[in-house]
């Protein structure tokens, strides 16, 4: 077990006044105010960074930053700690600093850009001796100046195994963690997704659930579920549900196999308290309890598993005035502090808000897996896109291709790339298996002899590697063909089984990319109101002026534009009815016409007053209350577009925000008293799932009407309504 | 490998019971499964089922041909006692009465002693052979045919007095008959083949093949042979789909419901369950099977026989049906029941249960007013009934890479309800007469809110949704759990 020192006890240097940074390149001059702008500027472009004005202007700018931060020391870049916004050094900034000293006082003296052609042609030890005495803020600086070919080539010298139950990150090894994750947490479904899985030689790093629900309850549930697949099929792997580290100590403390502890962190204090709610000390405390309690006991050298990715800290505006990638390392430096089994990095999450395309995809994966690296982690990636970004499908194929080549440790395994459950897409098996052939790489020794034993693999004697008879094939697992079935029939749209070599089948993925097609047009088409015109519909916009602005920057579209709010006068109705795209204008073209013209008529029969609907292009769900506030309506009801994930029928679903305005004072105090927030406004009932393989719209009109009939007559919307309702 | 779901602890878990009196034996078994909406045909249905109790088959008790009710009652407390089963806490359950169980007042009976021990969810019913049929195909077969969607497949469930075959492709049902071929038409004395009963089939057949013996006296090999002989022709005769009914007096007579057989080749798969399908397979597998007669009667003879008979046992090495001898039971406890969708039309809880509503007729999405009329006054006249509706699913789409479920325009659904409304108030339809409407799709919230002007006249008009046809002539609707109720059917056509 790691040594964890008190933060207190970790030399940090007091800050200085910034310093402003000047070049020129031939008739430009440039100032940089400050090792925070750059450290921005000297990076690529990417949308984050592009937000919060970190982004150097031009390509110029670029270089200009690039070539005084090569200039900068080590000692420099030491002495100068960055602060937060209080111009304090936060507790994830302090936990950076705790670096190896004798061999830092070696190299303190050199240039970035001198340490950058020494690592070039160092050996791995070396590189892996000199990493242990570089701060984060020194690994950005360094990452910035790197091109592809070197982010892909250094890494690739630096092994970081680690032991749990088995032994990943072995020089010629690439391991996997399955990401068996479903909608609803059904054990079937997560069960036919882990024999496939591990049918593909998969899961030799984790089987790991992000659970939908994460009380202790589910999270115990699907915990005891992973050992009991684990200990039937007898893989050699450790097992993880992804819940609040918390709830998972909570599981852990009621006899839950807690094998590896998981949590994701942010690479800003603030960040990582009030919106990931934990502490660098609560932190200490779980690594200390695991160390005591952990199931894995003396099997495992390490127990910890974090995730991490570029933009978190941007997106709650809680980044400090720092670029993604700077942020990312101070992550990595506190990820360092627990020595963990596995760090996964999952760029791309977020959305075209952090990262807007394939390009700064692919490049924020080669820096964070080279910034893992080079401080000391055992580091995963898992490039993956949402279709409301401009990334794609081969865009984070080529991402998976060279962080393969660079060295990465493992990757994630998500059931035909498709998670349902997070609606992003990301590594499959198939993929995994390419890279391992592609690459010549080898599972964790200690599952490769499992999957020999079971006809997954074979070995030749000259230590080759190939897929067996049994690749593939889940069946192997499962005793009976109704068996198979059963589970199969939990598995949303599970496109087929049948393989060509490593990849699945042409049909399989011609299925899935129809999916995927169908998605991207939901998002990225507009609202064609001439179809519309019919439902008389007033239009009112929001101040994003474009799709491009409301993809790119949700807040946009959570407000009215100042035209509109300037017509929007009291009309006091019961009832508002608003339809806005969100996220897919093809929900609202395949729903509202057989939707609501139900919902009128059953909101008619009961002689409410509503207004003239209206429809919004560009809208988010957050206009429900600006719009409620104008128009003064007791009850607005906001139809609109879902995120499309990797289901057609579901890329056009719909759902109803039913937003109860609280005027009435008695019903104000008693949403207050039961919600505990003496300031609501809004109680919200909220009917989603609204599609032809969901709820359908001419149902959902009765639905909707029913529920917002029971909202009026007893002032209450959500679970103080449902609770009403559950006492009559 | 145990890789099945727990359920134990679920709330949101339903527990459902099912029932088997027959001939020879009786059996219960109790199941808990979530209810959810299934992903693969989009409908409310039971989650993987998990069994959490099968009772031991025991002899079903008779004294001189009349049920003992008293050793029947203690046989369901032990079953409802082992399987941890609060009656009042049970969704749903199905109880069946075959054979000799249905004969003198046996049915009755054993009916009523259900219905007092287990209470109102379940639903007990006699001489309902193509519903038998039908669990047993679903009990064993169900996901097997699923599994292999393209390939139809004949169960044969044969028990002591009938052989029950049911057709199925994709996991339903598409025919069902009934044939009295059985293992206890001929009875003996364990261990040898002294006749001590036969069954008034058993001497009909006898007096058919010209064998003269009587209760006391042993059957030969060679008349053994030829009751085999006779009940392999008719099963060989039942899967190829040739006629039964027309060959001769017999064999006609032994024809109770013939199965309608339409398969071009490939040939149907062939499963068997039922006492004497178990066997089947036992010896299929070189497992040991009991000594001569041991059950008193032909079962063993008779499995063997279909065993070595290579057009029935084709498939018995390939396609392994579940449950076998259990499969009308875990037919009754999983399948009896339908689930209705979570958006029923329902005004008051207190309208259900509704048991024995005779299903007066269907009627189709734009079905004409005359119609609708008619089958309003037969419900009104009866008291209480139910109508199908036949939605009308657009016919198959052209050749797609993706398509999606067909779902109802917001016009049909209106113009239908508002029919039904106008016609209930033109005929003054009786206030506290229950009617049900049945229907297909997921739309029943609407089609109840517009049949009654959106609740503004007061009728005991239940709208349960997401069933389909099941060709029926009763239904049960149980209380509602959960926004959905459990929904079973009986005389099956």
């Amino acid at each position: 077990m790691k040594t964890i020192i008190a933060l207190e006890d970790i030399y940090v240097p007091a800050p200085s006044p910034e310093e402003v940074y000047a070049t020129t390149l031939l008739d430009r001059e440039f100032h940089f105010k400050g090792l925070k702008k750059l450290l921005g500027a000297a990076d690529i472009s990417k949308a984050g960074d592009r937000t919060t004005g970190l982004a150097a202007e031009d390509e110029m700018a670029r270089e200009a930053a690039r070539s005084i931060l090569s200039g900068l020391s080590l000692q420099h870049i030491f002495d100068n700690p960055l602060t937060d916004e209080n111009g304090r050094i936060d507790d994830v900034m302090r936990a950076g600093y705790e670096i190896d000293s004798a061999t830092f006082n070696t190299i303190s003296t050199m240039s970035m850009g001198e340490l950058k052609d020494y690592l070039l042609a160092a050996s791995g030890s070396e590189i892996t001796k000199i990493g242990k005495a570089l701060t984060p803020v020194m690994a950005s600086a360094l990452t910035k100046i790197m091109d592809v070919h070197e982010l892909v080539f250094l890494p690739r010298k630096i092994a970081k195994p680690t032991k749990a139950r088995t032994l990943i990150g072995l020089p010629g090894s690439l391991s996997f963690r399955l990401q068996p994750n479903h909608p609803n947490d059904d054990l079937d479904a997560i069960s036919l997704l882990v024999y496939t899985d591990l049918s593909m030689g998969m899961g030799d790093c984790l089987i790991g659930v992000n659970p939908s629900e994460g009380s202790v309850d589910n999270v115990s549930r699907i915990l005891n579920h992973l050992d009991k697949l684990r200990r039937e099929t007898g893989a050699p792997s450790q097992i993880c549900v992804l819940g609040h580290v918390k709830t998972q100590l909570k599981a852990l403390e009621r006899g839950a196999p807690v094998e590896i502890l998981f949590q994701s962190f942010a690479g800003t204090e603030s960040t990582l308290t009030e919106e990931f709610d934990v502490t660098v000390e609560y932190m200490d405390r779980a690594y200390a309890t695991m160390a005591e309690r952990g199931p894995l006991g003396p099997t495992a050298d390490q127990f910890m598993y974090f995730e991490t990715g570029q933009g978190s800290e941007m997106t709650y505006r809680k980044h400090n005035g720092m670029d993604m990638t700077t942020c990312e390392a101070l992550c990595y430096g506190l990820c360092r502090r627990y020595d963990p089994f596995m760090v996964n990095n999952a760029t791309g999450f977020i959305g075209p808000e952090t990262h807007l395309n394939d390009f700064e995809l692919m490049v924020s994966t080669l820096q964070d897996h080279f910034m893992g690296k080079i401080l000391g982690l055992p580091m995963g990636i898992s490039p993956s896109y949402t279709l409301h970004s401009e990334s794609h499908l081969e865009g984070q194929q080529m991402a998976v291709q060279l962080a393969t080549a660079a060295g990465a440790n493992f990757f994630m395994d998500v059931y035909l790339g498709c998670d349902r459950m997070l609606a992003h897409f990301v590594n499959s098996g198939h993929d995994d298996q390419t890279m391992r052939e592609t690459y010549n790489r080898t599972p964790a020794p200690e599952f490769l002899q499992w999957a020999i034993s079971r006809g997954i693999f074979e070995q030749s004697p000259d230590g080759k590697v190939r897929r067996g008879e049994n690749w593939g094939n889940p069946r192997q697992f499962i005793p009976s063909d109704g068996e198979f079935q059963r589970l199969l029939e939990c598995l949303p749209a599970a496109p087929g089984f049948d393989n060509a070599g490593p990849r699945p089948i042409n049909n399989v993925q011609r299925i899935l990319r129809a999916n995927q097609a169908v998605g991207r047009e939901a998002v990225h088409s507009g609202l064609r109101m001439s179809e519309l015109e019919a439902f008389n519909f007033r239009v009112f916009s929001t101040s994003a002026a474009t799709k491009t602005d409301h993809l790119r920057n949700p807040e946009l579209g959570s407000r009215l534009s100042p035209e509109t709010a300037s017509l929007l006068l009291p009309e006091n109705n019961d009832v508002q009815l608003i339809v806005a795209d969100g996220l897919s204008a093809e929900a609202v073209h395949h729903n509202i016409e057989d939707l609501l013209p139900v919902l009128q008529d059953g909101l008619s029969s009961r002689d409410y007053s509503m207004g003239q609907p209206a429809i919004v292009p560009f809208g988010r769900v957050k206009l429900v209350e600006e719009i409620g506030d104008r128009l003064k309506s007791k009850l607005t009801i906001l139809l609109i577009g879902e995120r499309p994930g990797g289901d057609a029928l579901s890329s056009r679903s719909l759902s109803a925000y039913l937003a109860f305005r609280l005027t009435d004072s008695t019903a104000q105090e008693q949403a207050a008293n039961y919600s505990g927030n003496p300031s609501i406004n809004y109680e919200y009932t909220l009917i989603t799932n609204i599609y032809a393989g969901g709820l359908p719209a001419v149902e959902a009109g009765s639905v909707i009407a029913e529920k917002a009939m029971e909202i009026l007559e007893h002032e209450a919307a959500g679970n103080r309504l449902e609770d009403l309702l559950a006492h009559q | 490998m145990g890789n099945r779901a727990n359920h134990s602890n679920n709330k949101d878990a339903v527990t459902m019971i099912g029932l088997d009196f027959g001939s020879t034996t009786s059996s219960a078994i109790v199941a808990r499964a979530m209810v959810a909406r299934s992903s693969a045909s989009g409908r409310m249905t039971f989650g993987a089922p998990e069994i959490r109790y099968r009772s031991e088959p025991v002899f079903t008790p008779f004294t001189n041909g009349q049920i003992d009710e008293v050793a029947l009652q203690k046989y369901l407390d032990q079953w409802l006692l082992e399987g941890d089963v609060i009656p009042a806490q049970l969704f749903s359950g199905g109880a069946i009465i075959t054979g000799l169980a249905t004969e003198a007042q046996n049915a009755a009976r054993i009916a009523s002693l259900v219905k007092k021990r287990v209470g109102e969810a379940i639903i007990a019913t006699a001489s309902d052979p193509c519903l038998e049929s039908w669990l047993a195909f679903m009990g064993s077969c169900s996901a097997l045919s699923r599994c292999n969607p393209d390939r139809p497949i004949i169960n044969l469930d044969i028990g002591g007095g009938t052989t029950n075959p049911a057709l199925g492709k994709g996991g339903n049902v598409l025919a069902t008959g009934c044939y009295f071929i059985g293992a206890r038409h001929f009875q003996f004395v364990p261990g040898s083949y002294t006749l001590t009963s036969t069954s008034a089939y058993g001497q009909m057949l006898m007096a058919h093949l010209g064998i003269q013996i009587n209760v006391g006296e042993a059957l030969s090999t060679a008349e053994r042979d030829a009751i085999l002989d006779f009940y392999i022709a008719m099963l060989q005769s039942i899967i190829s789909g040739k006629a039964t009914s027309g060959k001769d007096n017999t064999t006609a007579s032994h024809t109770q419901v013939p199965l309608s057989v339409d398969i071009n080749d490939p040939g149907p798969v062939v499963t068997f369950s039922g006492g004497v399908g178990e066997l089947v397979y036992r010896y299929a597998t070189d497992s040991p099977l009991p000594g001569t007669t041991f059950f008193g009667d032909l079962g063993i003879d008779l499995a063997v026989r279909i065993a070595q008979t290579p057009l029935l046992a084709k498939s018995i090495t390939d396609y392994i049906p579940e449950n076998m001898g259990r499969a009308t039971v875990y037919g009754l406890a999983i399948h009896s029941t339908e689930i209705s969708g979570s958006t029923l039309f329902l005004p008051r809880e207190e309208i259900l249960p509704l048991q024995d509503l005779p299903i007066v007729g269907k009627i189709n999405m734009e079905e004409d007013t005359e119609n609708i009329q008619k089958l309003l006054s037969l419900v009104a006249r009866g008291g209480s009934g139910a109508i199908q509706i036949v939605s009308g699913e657009e016919k198959a789409k052209k050749a797609a890479i993706l398509q999606g479920p067909f779902t109802e325009k917001h016009i049909r659904v209106k113009n239908l309800g508002q029919t039904l409304c106008k016609q209930i108030q033109t005929m003054a339809f009786p206030s506290d007469t229950p009617l049900v409407l049945l229907a297909p799709g997921n739309f029943g919230k609407s089609l109840g809110n517009y049949a009654t002007n959106w609740r503004k006249i007061d009728q005991k008009i239940v709208v349960i949704d997401e069933i389909c046809d099941r060709n029926a002539h009763f239904v049960n609707i149980g209380r509602i759990h959960n926004n959905i109720v459990p929904v079973s059917f009986y005389g099956v056509q």
